[in-house]
């Protein structure tokens, strides 16, 4: 029984299933994407910043959240977390020129994020707490849009759209379509309450929410994504706000954009982990199953993967040992004679609606950046190459789970 | 604004189902076409032969053209080795169906038929040709014998090019269930365990990787 065919059958269905639900989702609201609610009343609002190491960014971030154009924001709380550099003295010295700007240090380094934003947590008092990350920078009107969504009392937390502020190197173009796409799928995911993460550059909560549930879980690698699941978890709804836009530094380097997914996999495993006992029950019925299963399907497709390279690999070596003892031709004229299958006609297909869904995605969110015969390059390894390497970065992500868990370490929020 | 949503899930479902539906119904399409392409093939090949064994027993009631007879049988076995390479590369392609199987077992009869065409005719005319048969692991070979397989047929293509007719080169699975083929390869020692094998002319037996020159010096 040739089974091969029909795992590629069901990964095939999968990605129609997913590409046409989201396609709907799209067509049902593409009026209603960039709405946001003009906020009935105006709640007060306190931004806290975490920040380890940014002497860089830090005074752009909080200068980003100072020109903000909404009138009820009363804090910025920037927490340093002793870094070694000088960004307490730079967050100190904005404190100074700004009454606004709180400038707090934990008392030793903690090594976390989530540690540092609970640290935040403790000096606000306003209606509504907002996270950024210290090397994230607001749109001036980013607040103004989002805190309209508060006036549904079963609204916990709003987020909104992360983009990538540096988008010269090969490595951060991809990581900016990536982003854009995310925060395209994640709108139309709100839409059937599927929302799975609030992300650390810019989101809000209500605050006497956050300091029911304790804030942050400090012992999983991705806050923002538990923080998440703890909130739909206590009967409340997450919101996306399209048009609230933030640019976000991306990793620069390959090896740290690889170290972040590794911990974006092994927090999202930790989630799992922790929600598993709510599948169909707190988390509603698409969170949990669309995260397990796409672990599923990624471990699954690495495994497939593996055993057709290895087997190929195996077999070529066989064949051009063979071959050089016999003294017979590797590649003939007939070998580029290919037949195709019904296989790869849908493989074809499918790529086809891919693109699609990515210029689609892009053109949505305005990244023109990326139209263009220049950016076709890219596109094409965001699809064939880049998303290829999830699954690989997850298997890489449960050894290290393993291994960590096996020698009781514990990762940083250093991933740059 | 949730319950006007979920329907999202249904209705992807139902266009999926459609969408992917057609898909594989076109791809069932295809390969039954293909099927049908093989089968059409191979009901000209079973005709020519029908015709070819008629001919022959036209003869043996008296005066056989020998001449007429070789050359018959030359040029079917010619055909029926292009047939064989069409039908192997339909079968490399990932399929969903297994009709192509059955096509390779009628096939693989009608090459055990031929092979025996081809003995007699050698037999009777004192033909100068070479029988050359290649028996091959059909049903599950390992990956090295896969390679081996791939490298032997490469081998006996450079043959035939080289030999042209010459040789009779036919090739037919050696492990298809055909109590025909296993009967021929039990009267000339082969069994299914150290497939693949070439067999020359009936008697020479080759079971290891060799080089063309050297099957070659074998045909003299």
């Amino acid at each position: 029984m040739r089974i091969l065919p029909f795992i590629y059958l069901a990964y095939m269905f999968l990605s129609l299933y997913m590409f046409f639900f989201f396609i709907i989702l799209f067509l049902k609201n593409k009026k209603s994407m960039f709405f946001y609610p003009k906020a009935r009343k105006g709640y007060s609002v306190s931004i806290v910043v975490p920040c380890y190491n940014e002497e860089k960014s830090i005074e752009g971030t909080v200068n980003s959240v100072l020109q903000s154009d909404y009138p009820g924001l009363k804090k910025v709380i920037v927490v340093d977390d002793c870094s070694k550099d000088n960004s307490y003295k730079i967050i100190q010295a904005i404190a100074k020129k700004n009454s606004k700007v709180l400038a707090v240090q934990t008392p030793e380094n903690i090594g976390r994020a989530a540690s540092a934003k609970n640290y935040g947590l403790k000096f606000a008092d306003t209606e509504i707490i907002g996270f950024s990350d210290a090397d994230s920078f607001l749109e001036k009107d980013a607040i103004s849009k989002m805190v309209g969504f508060f006036d549904d009392e079963k609204v916990g937390a709003v987020t909104c759209s992360v983009l990538v502020k540096n988008k010269n190197k090969f490595i951060e173009k991809l990581q900016a379509m990536e982003y854009a796409i995310i925060a395209w799928t994640r709108k139309l995911l709100g839409y059937v309450e599927g929302i799975w993460a609030m992300p650390g550059p810019l989101a809000l909560y209500r605050t006497d929410l956050l300091k029911k549930m304790n804030g942050f879980d400090e012992n999983n690698l991705t806050e923002d994504i538990e923080i998440t699941w703890n909130v739909i978890s206590e009967g409340y709804k997450v919101e996306m706000c399209l048009p609230a836009r933030v640019e976000s530094v991306a990793p620069t380097k390959t090896i740290y954009w690889f170290k972040q997914r590794i911990r974006w996999d092994i927090g999202g495993m930790q989630c799992i982990n922790k929600y598993k006992g709510h599948v169909f029950s707190k988390l509603g019925y698409f969170i949990m199953p669309f995260f397990a299963l796409s672990l599923f399907l990624g471990l699954l497709g690495i495994g497939v993967f593996s055993y057709i390279f290895t087997r190929n690999l195996i077999s070529n070596f066989l064949y051009t040992k063979y071959s050089i003892t016999t003294n017979t031709p590797l590649l003939t004229f007939e070998d580029f004679y290919i037949t195709p299958s019904i296989l790869n006609y849908l493989g074809v297909i499918l790529f086809i609606l891919g693109l699609f869904f990515v210029i689609l995605g892009l053109s949505i969110m305005k990244e023109g950046k990326f139209r263009g015969f220049r950016n076709v390059f890219n596109l094409l390894f965001y699809l064939i190459v880049y998303l290829t390497l999830y699954p690989l970065i997850l298997v890489v992500a449960i050894g290290k789970m393993i291994s960590y868990k096996i020698q009781g370490k514990g990762i940083g929020w250093g991933t740059r | 604004m949730f319950s006007s949503q979920k329907h999202a899930f249904w209705e992807a479902l139902l266009v999926t189902i459609l969408i992917f539906g057609i898909g594989v119904f076109i791809g069932v399409v295809l390969e039954n076409w293909r099927t049908s392409k093989i089968d059409y093939f191979y009901q000209e090949s079973e005709v020519k032969l029908f015709d070819i064994r008629a001919q022959s027993e036209i003869y043996a009631l008296g005066g056989l053209d020998c001449g007429t007879a070789i050359d018959e049988n030359l040029n079917f076995a010619g055909r029926i080795y292009e047939e064989a390479k069409t039908l192997e590369r339909y079968e490399g392609a990932e399929r969903l169906t297994d009709t192509l199987k059955l096509e390779h077992k009628k096939y693989d009869i009608l090459r055990a038929i031929l092979w025996i065409n081809s003995i007699k005719i050698k037999k009777q005319c004192n033909a100068s040709y070479h029988n050359v048969v290649y028996i091959y692991d059909y049903a599950e070979p390992s990956i090295d014998t896969k390679s081996k397989q791939a490298v032997f047929s490469r081998i006996l293509f450079e043959l035939k090019q080289k030999k042209g007719s010459k040789i009779v080169l036919i090739p037919m699975a050696g492990d298809n269930n055909l109590s025909s083929v296993s009967i021929l390869m039990s009267r000339h020692n082969v069994t299914e365990q150290e497939l693949p094998v070439i067999l020359i002319d009936e008697k020479i037996k080759i079971a290891e990787l060799q080089k063309v020159e050297e099957i070659e010096k074998l045909l003299k």
